[in-house]
């Protein structure tokens, strides 16, 4: 019984060779998902990094961005943007002061209908944001 | 059977093969099926925008705002801000609504060239107290709860000095307050040349730059080999623990780039030897920064193994605002936020915060 026990089992050589298919079976694998799926190129090679990182390619020193000669011109551009951005902020601020007058505009009793009506306006003005 | 040591030999290679093999699968078939990153868990409306800045109110089940008092979380701006909402069963935020409180998050986004400009008065003087506003505006009260993590709690320690009567409660996580504490992210910057930013040409610090700052607190375990070999030994977990560890390397490894005022005018005004939060003499834009505006609770958390914001330095807090309720929680400084022993920081937080809405 004990030989036909050891003539099932397999032998080394069988499973080295059970072993190289199931090695391929891997090797297919990532070479299907390499050739199918971009998105699996980049999560790779962060891996390849040792980084989980999902959605975009690990930060590197070449993905920082690069000075150009145009710089001088972007300075320019960008002091602009920025200065439109601190314009953007003042005049939510304005919005929002606008805003609470109306609110506590309405809130007061004996108001008239007339300023009730301009807070009213102003007030489904301001709230159009989502 | 008695095998020979050559046969014993084949066998523990043949071993060695089958788990190797086991890891690349497992790796792959985390590499191939969608998971959760780079947004926050819970759902959300945006209530207020201004640049790149989206401030969200978490929605229930229903897509229905949470009822009871307001609460701001305040992110750092340097990283993403869904730390805060990593995911379902793991979300700092989302307990704090599950609470009883109606939740808001600032989502600094990611800063473009034009931000580099950005200052401290930009992000506290603006965009903080516009989201203060907004939200005190949506609920109709004077004052909210306002959660500060890292460098979104010196922010929010600054806006609250400031504006006082707009804040009911404060809480801090892993807050730097001493720069002239040896540790910590702000001293490692310094020491890579953070003093030689520009506060007036300054430049959009690349992400990769700010992530070696990160890097350089554990020197051996974020170099390339350390990476791939910590990964290499995760493998071993089972797909459903390593998608969790890459919904938290998608925060980790998505730095964002930093705007060169902003880290100039930090390290002018609170790096070391400077360190004019404790010296009581900082500044936001032309306006002093007098703490001894802050009368409401605060409960300052730091974290014991905490590299980024050592805890020392985070509970030097007792000296300038001496009120302060002092805590010191088991963990790291990403782990007690969204690691698994975050629930004790969540319920201290819910508890300080107030009682369950009705």
């Amino acid at each position: 019984m004990a030989d036909d026990e050891s003539k099932d089992e397999p032998t080394l050589v069988e499973r080295w060779l059970k072993d190289q298919q199931e090695w391929q079976k891997t090797a297919l694998a990532y070479l299907d998902s390499m050739t199918k799926n971009e998105e699996f190129l980049v999560h790779m090679g962060n891996a390849m990094r040792g980084s989980l990182l999902a959605g975009k390619p690990y930060p590197t020193a070449s993905s920082a961005t690069p000075s150009t000669p145009e710089a001088a011109t972007d300075d320019r551009i960008d002091e602009i943007l920025h200065a439109l951005h601190l314009i953007q902020g003042e005049l939510q601020d304005l919005r929002m002061t606008l805003s609470e007058l109306a609110s506590s505009e309405s809130n007061t009793p004996g108001s008239s209908g007339s300023s009730r009506g301009a807070a009213k306006r102003t007030k489904k003005k301001s709230t159009g944001r989502k | 059977m008695k095998r020979s040591p050559e046969e014993r030999e084949l066998e523990a290679l043949l071993a060695l093969s089958r788990q190797s093999r086991a890891k690349l699968q497992r790796l792959h078939e985390v590499l191939t099926t969608p998971g959760h990153y780079g947004t926050g868990a819970t759902p959300a409306t945006v209530v207020y925008r201004e640049n790149k800045l989206q401030l969200l109110r978490l929605l229930d089940a229903d897509g229905s705002p949470y009822r009871g008092p307001p609460v701001l979380f305040i992110p750092a701006p340097v990283s993403r801000y869904f730390i805060l909402d990593l995911l379902p069963g793991r979300s700092f935020a989302g307990y704090i609504a599950a609470a009883g409180f109606d939740v808001y998050i600032a989502d600094f986004g990611i800063p473009a060239k034009e931000d580099r400009f950005s200052d401290l008065a930009y992000y506290v003087d603006g965009l903080i107290r516009r989201c203060v506003r907004t939200v005190a505006s949506i609920r109709q009260e004077a004052s909210i709860s306002i959660v500060g993590y890292c460098l979104g709690g010196t922010l929010s320690l600054l806006y609250t000095a400031l504006y006082p009567s707009t804040v009911s409660r404060l809480v801090l996580l892993t807050t730097m307050v001493d720069g002239d504490f040896e540790g910590g992210i702000a001293w490692i910057a310094h020491r890579m040349g953070l003093e030689g930013e520009s506060y007036d040409n300054p430049r959009l610090v690349p992400a990769v730059e700010v992530k070696s700052w990160f890097e350089m607190l554990s020197p051996g375990s974020n170099s390339v080999v350390g990476r791939v070999s910590d990964l290499w030994n995760r493998l071993d977990s089972s797909p459903d623990r390593l998608r969790d560890v890459r919904t938290m390397a998608s925060w980790v490894d998505d730095v964002v780039p930093a705007p060169g005022r902003l880290l100039a005018e930090l390290y002018r005004e609170f790096g070391p030897g400077r360190n004019k939060l404790m010296a009581g003499s900082a500044t936001v834009g032309h306006r002093a920064v007098d703490l001894n505006n802050i009368t409401m609770p605060v409960m300052s958390v730091s974290a014991e193994n905490d590299m980024i914001a050592p805890p020392e330095g985070v509970d030097a807090i007792r000296s300038i605002v001496p009120h302060a309720e002092i805590v010191r929680l088991r963990g790291g400084h990403v782990g007690i936020v969204a690691g698994r022993a975050a629930p004790d920081l969540w319920e201290q937080t819910a508890e300080f915060l107030g009682a369950r809405a009705d």
